[in-house]
């Protein structure tokens, strides 16, 4: 009896391990777990009509209009087709049939009729400045007519803050969306959102509106999408290598030799979108003299930082843009390189003498500046290497970390600040009205500049531009008086590296866009 | 005067506390004359040299911005033990202040004193460390404050129960009698009586404080770099533990070493005064 009992007790037991295990193997077929770039980490919601700042998931929840192809190359999601008028007074968008939201809602002209005057006087306004009202032609065609031409409107539209939330849902939830819900009509929906640690994806299997870009045309083959935040480089890294995520969607390029030595992880590049720069708080003494400013941002040593802190890979940032804009382009005689001389005598001219401890004075006042940072080991290492460059030159400066969730919050408060380290990733021109606009003081204005020059400047860029030359054009003036005031210290711009497991699952060769989206994820494939 | 040396003689001369005590003499000295004996400046940085292996010209290896390590734990040794020292010394003082009247006069004094350390008491001393920073904000002043705060608790609690003890004695009683004032019988008969467990805690406490200044390092709440502190030095070790192992574990060998001492020698000293039960006590 006791013999059977035991036998009984093991076969059901062995039954249930077997079972759970069938049940693994089945799960893990469907289910991938993503880490967000360590810049993303504490992004505080998915509304892309309010947020300043957008998780790396945004794109899959949402769809846009349309959508860009790592040439920068235009191609239509939620409009099939478009054209303008030759003046740029007018722009006519044909929307595709059959899209619904998550919640069942169907995307349609009206839907577009209600989100372009959600933007009026949020921190995203200036996408839509440009566009007076929007017209409905008949239920699957719009016109949008323009205030003023706006060569940047496709650019704008491609970005994840142009994301389409359902309506519905939008009114309804108001300051609770994207934060306890976020509905759209991509290719996942959102399940579930921690603030700073995950976001649950589910697989929106009515999804059949992926762009030319994709190839699978269907819902997204993997079905339960983690997106995992995880603010230490190393620890995501770790993760990655024992198999407790798939994906990272920034790697450090300290890790490259590292990772390219891993037998399971596959390793990919991507041109840069980023740049890492320190404002400069213009309204705070000592910074309130040009003459310091200057000598602060050529301290910088933007070589020393890209050959021991980044292996090389990258490039140096003498300018605010990044170097594929055309924008950048400018002056070379304005460019910020590295000259501790010009740093020096700048300081001797403005009354700084060298004190016994190395650090300036004046009038009895120390050169010695607060330099803030974020949680994170490549902002900590570039900041810490930052502060021993302007220490070269004389000028002292206090670290404080912050961590990356509150840092914005302080940066708001305006009154406080004097130097930071910091990073932006945006790959269009329009970035210098984002963080030099005097409409935007305290953040994203770090510097709070507020300069009627400039502001002059402003408007003809954003809202003066009839054509992309045009465009160009007045960019690049702009960017060049911003350069000419010393505003802020350019230091490097990264690539984007990618790594994932090579066993877990299978990425497309080509990434499809600047970054890594809707794309390209809907391709992806679990082993 | 020389009494008060009897039982450090005693704990030195046995065997743990000897070695001990010379662990936490060199730590000291390394302390007090860290620049003369590092061989480099500690925030000197040499980026082409960054995160080599131990050599001669580094016995420890660099950093990742190619400081030396050894010098960078030497003046280490500086912010961990002016952090865990200054803090527990005005922890004890408060704690035998308020603990000793807390227990002489007894009545609603006493009963607040007690809530508010059992309060104390009841949370982790990492929890309390981290709120008053919270509040105070990042520093070495701000953990200094902290640390002294997060151990009030243990003093206060370890002073009241002696005095209690003592308070009874017939000494205190004939002083009383003769007409000797509050102070004068806290301040010259009791608390010298009750000096020696606490001094004991004290030590052992400072151990402990090590740890906490090192945990709270750890976190970026601590020392603000360059300044070296053992706990931060391992933080940022965590980044190269694959690539550069020795920039995690020689601070964490010091941090080791020092506590472990201090625990040994804190040991030594209780079997040397006898007062194993008194400590027992709390």
């Amino acid at each position: 009896m006791r013999l059977i009992s035991k036998t009984r007790l093991l076969a059901s037991s062995m039954l249930v391990s077997a079972s759970m295990f069938g049940l693994a193997v089945a799960a893990t077929a469907q289910e991938a777990t993503f880490v967000v770039s360590a810049q993303n980490v504490g992004t505080p919601s998915y509304n892309p009509i309010t947020g300043t700042k957008l998780n790396d998931a945004i794109t899959l929840i949402f769809d846009r209009m349309v959508i860009q192809d790592a040439d920068q190359s235009f191609h239509g999601q939620l409009a099939t087709e478009w054209e303008s008028t030759a003046d740029g007074m007018s722009w006519t968008f044909k929307l595709r049939p059959g899209v619904t939201f998550h919640d069942g809602e169907p995307f349609n002209a009206e839907t577009i009729v209600w989100w372009i005057p959600q933007f009026a006087d949020t921190e995203n306004a200036f996408m839509t400045d440009a566009i007076e009202s929007v017209q409905v032609i008949d239920d699957l065609t719009v016109e949008f007519v323009m205030k003023n031409p706006d060569p940047n409107l496709l650019s704008n539209m491609a970005s994840g803050f142009m994301s389409i939330p359902s309506p519905k849902a939008f009114d309804e939830l108001g300051d609770d969306f994207g934060v306890t819900a976020a509905v759209g009509s991509g290719p996942y929906k959102l399940e579930s959102f921690t603030v700073g640690q995950e976001t649950m994806l589910t697989a929106n299997e009515d999804y059949a509106w992926a762009s030319d870009l994709s190839e699978n045309q269907g819902a997204p083959h993997i079905k339960t999408l983690t997106f995992r935040e995880i603010p230490e480089d190393s620890t995501a890294f770790l993760e990655l290598s024992t198999g407790g995520v798939d994906l990272l969607y920034s790697v450090p390029t300290e890790f490259l030799p590292r990772l390219e030595s891993e037998a399971l992880v596959q390793v990919g590049t991507m041109p840069g979108t980023g740049l890492f720069y320190i404002p400069i708080n213009t309204t705070v003494e000592p910074f309130t003299d040009i003459k310091v400013r200057e000598a602060a941002a050529f301290a910088v040593n933007q070589k020393e930082i890209l050959d021991n802190l980044f292996g090389g890979v990258g490039s140096v940032a003498n300018t605010f843009l990044i170097d594929s804009l055309l924008a950048a382009n400018v002056d070379s005689a304005l460019k910020i390189s590295y000259d501790p001389d010009r740093s020096n005598s700048l300081l001797d001219e403005a009354g700084w003498v060298l004190g016994s401890d190395g650090v300036r004075e004046k009038d009895g006042t120390r050169l010695q500046v607060a330099l803030w940072t974020q949680n994170g080991t490549v902002f900590k290492r570039v900041t810490e290497v930052v502060q021993a460059q302007l220490k070269a030159v004389g000028i002292g400066a206090d670290i404080t970390v912050f961590d990356s969730a509150t840092i914005n919050d302080q940066y708001r408060k305006g009154t406080e600040h004097q130097l930071a380290v910091r990073s932006y990733s945006w790959a269009n021109a329009d970035i210098i009205d984002w963080f030099f606009s005097g409409q935007r003081l305290g953040y994203p204005n770090v510097s709070m500049w507020n300069d009627p020059t400039a502001e002059e400047m402003n408007v003809a860029a954003m809202k003066g531009s009839r054509t992309w030359e045009e465009r160009v054009a007045n960019f690049t003036t702009y960017h060049e008086y911003v350069l000419s005031q010393f505003v802020f210290a350019p230091i490097y711009q990264p690539v984007q590296i990618y790594a994932y497991g090579k066993d877990s699952i299978t990425v497309p060769e080509a990434v499809r866009g600047t970054r890594l989206q809707s794309q390209t994820v809907v391709d992806i494939t679990v082993n | 005067m020389m009494a008060a040396f009897e039982p450090i003689k005693t704990a030195i001369r046995s065997p743990r506390g000897g070695a001990s005590a010379a662990v936490l003499l060199l730590v000291v000295a390394c302390a007090l004359f860290a620049p003369l004996i590092a061989p480099y400046a500690y925030d000197i940085q040499n980026l082409p040299g960054s995160n080599a292996e131990p050599s001669a010209a580094h016995w420890m290896g660099t950093d990742e911005f190619g400081r030396d390590l050894m010098s960078r734990i030497i003046y280490g040794a500086r912010t961990s033990l002016t952090v865990a020292v200054t803090a527990i010394s005005i922890s004890v003082v408060a704690g035998l202040s308020l603990g000793a009247m807390a227990a002489y006069f007894g009545g609603w004094f006493d009963r607040t004193v007690t809530a508010v350390v059992d309060l104390t008491w009841s949370f982790p001393e990492i929890l309390i460390a981290l709120i008053l920073i919270a509040i105070i904000g990042p520093g070495v002043g701000s953990v200094m404050v902290a640390v002294s705060i997060a151990y009030l608790a243990q003093f206060t609690r370890l002073t009241r129960a002696q005095i209690m003890a003592l308070k009874n004695e017939t000494f205190v009683e004939a002083t009383t009698n003769l007409g000797a004032g509050h102070f004068h019988i806290i301040f010259r008969h009791l608390l010298p009586n009750a000096l020696a467990p606490v001094i004991v805690a004290g030590m052992l406490a400072t151990g402990d404080a090590i740890i906490l200044e090192a945990t709270l390092g750890f976190f970026g709440l601590g020392a603000q770099p360059p300044t070296p502190s053992w706990g931060a030095m391992m933080s940022s070790g965590t980044a190269q533990i694959f690539i550069a192992p020795w920039i995690i574990i020689f601070p964490g060998l010091a941090i080791a070493m020092t506590v472990i001492s201090i625990n040994l020698f804190g040991d030594a000293l209780i079997e040397a005064l006898d007062i194993r039960n008194r400590l027992r006590s709390v």
